[in-house]
């Protein structure tokens, strides 16, 4: 057994003729960030929505927990405790800040749709444990003022604060973050990466995507840079940071032929 | 929120009523929705020539269309309005329930009661069996899947030989007599009273589904369903409860309508119903039990008020509804949500 909560081996993801995961190594421990960079359309997100069941990979194998993930349904995966947001926010935005929060906490309860009609015993204690785990969430998010709100309607810091904790609210084991600094200032940068950090510390394993590098460099224990498709290079930062493969992939390579 | 073109004075019914209700008490809540109950139903009784029909039997009016508009409009509200699901075959539901009577009574012998709660079930096999393939699609496939549905109920309705074939079935018998309450053929009141009760009985269950889980695994699925998915809601179980849910209100909904007009044929139910119905529910708020049910009222009520126009009346009834949308697109009441307040610490619902 290893403490590899989420293992991704040989991960191959092939549309029609296009190959947008060729062969790709990952896994994230218990208590550590990893982050996940490359140029645009290197297939980051693909990583993502193959992990998450929305697509069914060519071939490879995901493992969460040392258990195969593959073919599941993403409900049943997320239930197994991977969380994900997403690069460009997706909230429920005609339902409460709270509410959203409350669907990814309904997810671990076990009430029923009869029960709900009937209003059991099971389903009091249900719905209460709900609100309680998203008015938690909500406070640790610093955005309990928000609660009422409808999601369309907040800023869109306070959006990308929520999707966190909608993830959250499904007690993962495993948190899959999409460019979560996109569209943050400085200040809420330093911010996020503080929270992250907390995260790893509170035992979750982090999955990051991220192009904003010092973030990435600051934060993570280990690196992984994708290039179309393909694994290029991973280690700690500094390590990636001077891997010729990485600096062409980011800058190009000069040409020398002329 | 809205845009239209013809700028209208702000004018927020759900919100004017929503901060009302937001103040009152837990005894004036229960004395108005005493009220109001007791209201609908002397409604047979408040006849008069401003309120009721001129050229046609009020209590006939308020059985159907009204009655029957506003049950199956607030089944269907289940699954386009909460679920997003755009179901354009809802009267294979209602003919189910309507053929389910019909047949188990006329030639069984089976008491009403016995066959309303068997329409119902049988519309809801019928949704499972439907639905179970056609809810894995979305959006114009999955309407033109239901569509189809509708037709293929009434088309088989005509041409097999229990059904009574295009000729359909007659003398279905009414409902035994309860609390002393007899159903007679020329006596639409009691059907209305059945109607209303049943509706009643929608809405408690409807109201309590929506303010718990099930109501917010159908609003985050209508919102967006990947995201659903990926928060851990088992997405095509909670689109087939609303689907089934949906039909078994049909299913009802059929099976008391068969018993008080007595003969049916299939040609009752073809796509217009499914048309009217829908139209219901974006003409009364998508997504919203009130405005759903009083734009089905309204839509049930205004052809028969207009009847003194005779032959034009459809015709205004076609104004009145483009003028409708263009003033409110959204619906009457539409769906926007209120904001709410919640104690910080619980999470549980405050008043203000």
């Amino acid at each position: 057994m290893s403490d590899r909560l989420l293992e991704v081996r040989n991960l191959t993801m092939q549309f029609g003729g296009v190959t947008a995961l060729s062969e790709v190594n990952l896994h994230v421990s218990k208590g550590e960030i990893a982050a996940l960079i490359g140029p645009n359309g290197a297939g980051k997100t693909t990583v993502f929505n193959v992990t998450t069941g929305y697509y069914t990979p060519s071939s490879g194998e995901v493992l969460l927990n040392n258990e195969s993930i593959i073919g599941l349904k993403p409900h049943k995966i997320a239930r197994k405790g991977l969380a994900r947001t997403f690069q460009n926010v997706r909230l429920f935005g005609d339902m409460t800040t709270l509410e959203n929060v409350m669907t990814g906490a309904d997810s671990r309860n076990k009430v029923g749709l009869i029960g709900s009609m009937f209003g059991t015993a099971q389903s009091r204690r249900d719905e209460e444990s709900s609100h309680l785990k998203a008015a938690e969430l909500l406070n640790f998010m610093g955005i309990s003022h928000r609660g009422g709100q409808l999601a369309r309607n907040l800023p869109y810091g306070d959006q990308r604060r929520l999707e966190i904790a909608r993830a959250l609210a499904l007690e993962p084991k495993v948190l899959l973050l999409d460019e979560p600094a996109a569209g943050f200032n400085p200040q809420e940068k330093v911010e996020l990466g503080e929270l992250i950090k907390k995260l790893r510390d509170a035992g979750f394993a982090v999955l990051l995507i991220e192009h904003d590098m010092s973030l990435v460099m600051k934060i993570s224990d280990r690196v992984s840079v994708l290039d179309f498709g393909q694994k290029i290079a991973e280690g700690t930062p500094s390590e990636v940071q001077n891997n010729q493969r990485v600096i062409d992939a980011y800058l190009g390579v000069a040409d020398h032929a002329s | 929120m809205s845009t239209s073109k013809i700028s209208i004075p702000k004018f927020n019914l759900r919100d004017k009523f929503g901060d009302w209700w937001e103040g009152t008490t837990r005894n004036q809540r229960i004395i108005f929705r005493v009220l109001l109950i007791a209201f609908f139903y002397i409604l047979p009784f408040l006849d008069n020539p401003v309120f009721g029909t001129t050229e046609s039997d009020f209590s006939s009016v308020l059985f159907y269309p009204m009655g029957m508009y506003v049950l199956m409009a607030i089944g269907l509200n289940i699954v386009v309005g909460k679920s997003g699901i755009l179901d354009l075959g809802y009267v294979a539901f209602f003919a189910i329930g309507a053929y389910t009577h019909a047949i188990l009574g006329l030639s069984f012998g089976f008491n009403f009661w016995i066959n309303v709660v068997l329409g119902m079930a049988f519309a809801m096999f019928a949704g499972v069996l439907l639905g179970l393939p056609a809810l894995r699609l979305r959006g114009d496939y999955l309407a033109i899947i239901t569509l189809g549905f509708g037709e293929i109920v009434r088309i088989v309705a005509i041409n097999v030989n229990f059904t009574g074939g295009a000729a359909g079935l007659a003398g279905i018998p009414a409902p035994p007599s309860i609390f002393g309450v007899e159903f007679l053929v020329d006596d639409p009141r009691p059907y209305y009273w059945l109607v209303l009760t049943l509706t009643l009985l929608v809405i408690w269950a409807y109201m309590r589904l929506i303010k718990r889980r099930p109501g917010r695994a159908w609003e985050a699925i209508r919102e967006d369903e990947d995201v659903a998915e990926f928060m851990g809601i088992a997405t095509t179980k909670y689109k087939l409860w609303a689907f089934v849910l949906g039909g078994a209100i049909g299913g009802g909904a059929g099976a008391v309508y068969a018993s008080q007009v007595t003969s049916i044929v299939p040609e009752l139910f073809d796509l217009n119903v499914s048309i009217m119905i829908l139209a219901c529910v974006v003409f009364g708020g998508m997504g919203n039990l009130w405005g759903v049910a009083f734009g089905a009222a309204l839509l049930g009520y205004f052809p028969e008020k207009l009847r003194f126009l005779s032959d034009t009346r459809i015709l205004f009834f076609g104004l009145l509804m483009v003028v409708m949308m263009n003033i409110r697109p959204d619906g009457i009441i539409p769906r926007k949500k209120r904001e709410k307040v919640y104690d910080k610490n619980t999470g549980k619902e405050v008043s203000r």
